[in-house]
């Protein structure tokens, strides 16, 4: 029996601190509103491949993702590369099409003649 | 295989929130000054021999230390990157203070938003049949980003914040169904386009007649408005700088050019757009288009009609706007959409012979045109290719420059190469305004999915 009161008593409490909440935040002019951002999904974690102990000897492609008026930088780049780095091969490569397209060919002939990429991306 | 990315520093941002959807958050990146683009040799050389404008190392030996060297442990990790849930409800706090807070997260379009109070999202959700918990579908801001879901409730939530009413409510969430976000990650601004047909037009009130495309009814109002609402806080689609990048911006986006079909005004024979996408007359359909803008056509005040040539007067007009298409760039992918005037359907049909829309598009495509020095311009590769001797490109070599040659520019010369992107109608016609005068608007606007708005009651 007394633990019924205590439940009826700790019920009537909790209404009545609730009901004074909503007529607190009522009276301060307050309101409670929904949250309007979607919930980010979990993204499953992709590890980075191993990188190489030397550039020595090896076959680096860089690769003209097709950005528009952006080939005499890549130029550049392999220029300055080739002299700093003469032991390394590295070679310029136009991907096809628009900057947003795939080229999976390209892809297969850097795997197969290549050991690692620079990928150039922006205007 | 181990790769360098080398990025422009005004994208820093961008890629960074890239590397992280695709789970590489660790991602070695090398930043160089921006832009790259059409700068001499010797700038190119100071940049890639200067610093990181970020880290500040020197560029070349970042680009080693991307390629090179052990893996970290961070680097290595699997499993999933949780991010928190945002909780359902906030405050309690005052309207004011809760409208700045709206603000100041990004969650709104820059205007004072209808707060999405518990009884106003209840009272919205009458305006569907569908769940409140119901996946409405999936959004992402662009093609290499992630997707997010959402809810029927959390559409309702950033309708409500437009301003729409419950009886709106079935087309926004069409619009949300089609998972075409209003605002894309691209550096060129783009804009959307929502054209609705059916019944429903009339049922909630949308103006197709005198301005039609202005500020002046709630329902074209409130339905556009909220699309882009919803593309920000459900498609993760409007961060300035992080995932937004349209250099400009597009004015276009407060409302996404959104308006019925004047239906009632077609000419005999001219089916609605809706109808010409496979829907019955009887449904109530959304399409949603992409594109960057609107160009005003008067064929009144900018006659350059010839009878004598027996050209009509709208053909020549619209030919010409057309022609504008071929600044578009390199990439084959123009488009094209006509919002015409009663009036000008009518002449169209009656005065030149269209009894289709379908014969008016394959007219266009057929008779547009572009002088050869603007086509070898808008296709530099093109003019690689003519001077390497490829066919016909080389004949057009020894045209005068001001020849005008027949450019299937609608028709990409290869149109399956690209796998899965489709091959679309590149013209779509559609009929709205007031008919106090006869014109019309040509906007670069592609037709990307049309979706059930029945569905959705």
């Amino acid at each position: 029996m007394k633990k019924l009161i205590n439940l009826l008593l700790t019920g009537v409490f909790l209404v009545a601190s609730l009901s004074l909440a909503f007529v607190s935040h009522a009276q301060e002019g307050k309101m409670m509103v929904l949250n309007p951002l979607g919930a980010p999904p979990p993204i499953p974690r992709v590890p980075m491949a191993p990188r190489l102990d030397t550039l020595t000897g090896k076959t680096v492609y860089i690769v003209d993702t097709q950005f528009p008026g952006t080939k005499p930088f890549l130029e550049e780049m392999q220029k300055l590369l080739s002299e700093k780095f003469p032991k390394v091969n590295w070679v310029l490569k136009d991907k096809r099409g628009a900057y947003f397209d795939d080229d999976p060919k390209l892809w297969a002939e850097i795997k197969e003649k290549g050991q690692a990429a620079i990928m150039a991306i922006g205007h | 295989m181990p790769t360098a990315p080398v990025i422009t520093v005004a994208f820093e941002d961008v890629v960074k929130g890239f590397a992280l959807d695709k789970g590489m958050p660790n991602q070695r990146f090398t930043f160089v000054p921006h832009p790259i683009a059409n700068i001499p040799a010797p700038t190119c050389r100071e940049y890639l021999s200067g610093n990181d404008p970020v880290t500040g190392k020197p560029i070349v030996q970042e680009i080693i230390g991307a390629l090179t060297g052990s893996l970290t442990e961070e680097e290595k990790k699997t499993g999933f990157i949780e991010r928190p849930i945002p909780p359902r409800l906030i405050g309690p706090d005052t309207e004011e203070k809760l409208q700045r807070l709206f603000y100041a997260d990004g969650w709104t379009d820059g205007l004072p938003i209808v707060l999405p109070t518990e009884e106003r999202i209840a009272k919205m959700l009458k305006g569907t049949s569908r769940r409140p918990d119901e996946v409405v579908g999936k959004m992402q801001a662009s093609s290499v980003r992630e997707f997010w879901s959402y809810t029927v409730e959390k559409v309702a939530v950033n309708a409500v914040m437009a301003g729409a009413k419950p009886e709106h409510f079935p087309v926004i969430l069409a619009i949300a169904s089609t998972g075409v976000p209003s605002l894309f990650t691209s550096t060129t601004s783009f804009a959307r386009m929502v054209v609705v047909n059916g019944p429903i037009r009339n049922k909630i009130g949308m103006n197709a007649g005198i301005g039609a495309l202005g500020p002046f009814n709630e329902a074209n109002a409130v339905i556009g408005r909220a699309w882009t609402l919803l593309s920000k806080n459900l498609g993760n689609a409007g961060s300035p700088g992080s995932v937004y990048m349209g250099s400009h911006g597009n004015n276009l986006n407060y409302n996404n050019v959104c308006f019925p079909e004047k239906e009632e005004s077609l000419p005999e024979g001219w089916k609605p757009f809706h109808v010409q996408k496979g829907f019955k007359p009887e449904e109530s359909v959304v399409s949603v288009f992409s594109g960057h803008y609107l160009i005003y056509g008067d064929a009144l005040q900018n006659s350059r009609c010839s009878p004598p040539l027996g050209q009509c007067l709208y053909h020549e007009l619209l030919k010409v706007m057309m022609q504008n298409f071929g600044s578009i760039g390199p990439y084959r992918t123009v488009k094209a959409t006509l919002l015409l005037d009663p009036t000008v359907a009518r002449r169209l049909k009656d005065g030149e012979g269209f009894g289709t829309k379908e014969k008016l598009q394959q007219w266009l495509k057929e008779n547009t045109f572009m002088p050869v020095w603007e086509y070898w311009v808008s296709y530099p590769k093109d003019f690689q290719a003519a001077k390497a001797g490829v066919e016909p490109l080389a004949s057009w070599l020894k045209l005068p420059a001001e020849t005008i040659v027949p450019i299937s520019r609608f028709d990409p010369p290869k149109p399956v190469e690209v796998p899965g992107r489709l091959l679309r109608e590149p013209i779509s016609i559609v009929v709205v305004g007031g008919e106090t005068l006869p014109v019309w608007y040509v906007g670069n606007f592609d037709y990307l999915a049309s979706a059930s708005i029945d569905k959705w009651r």
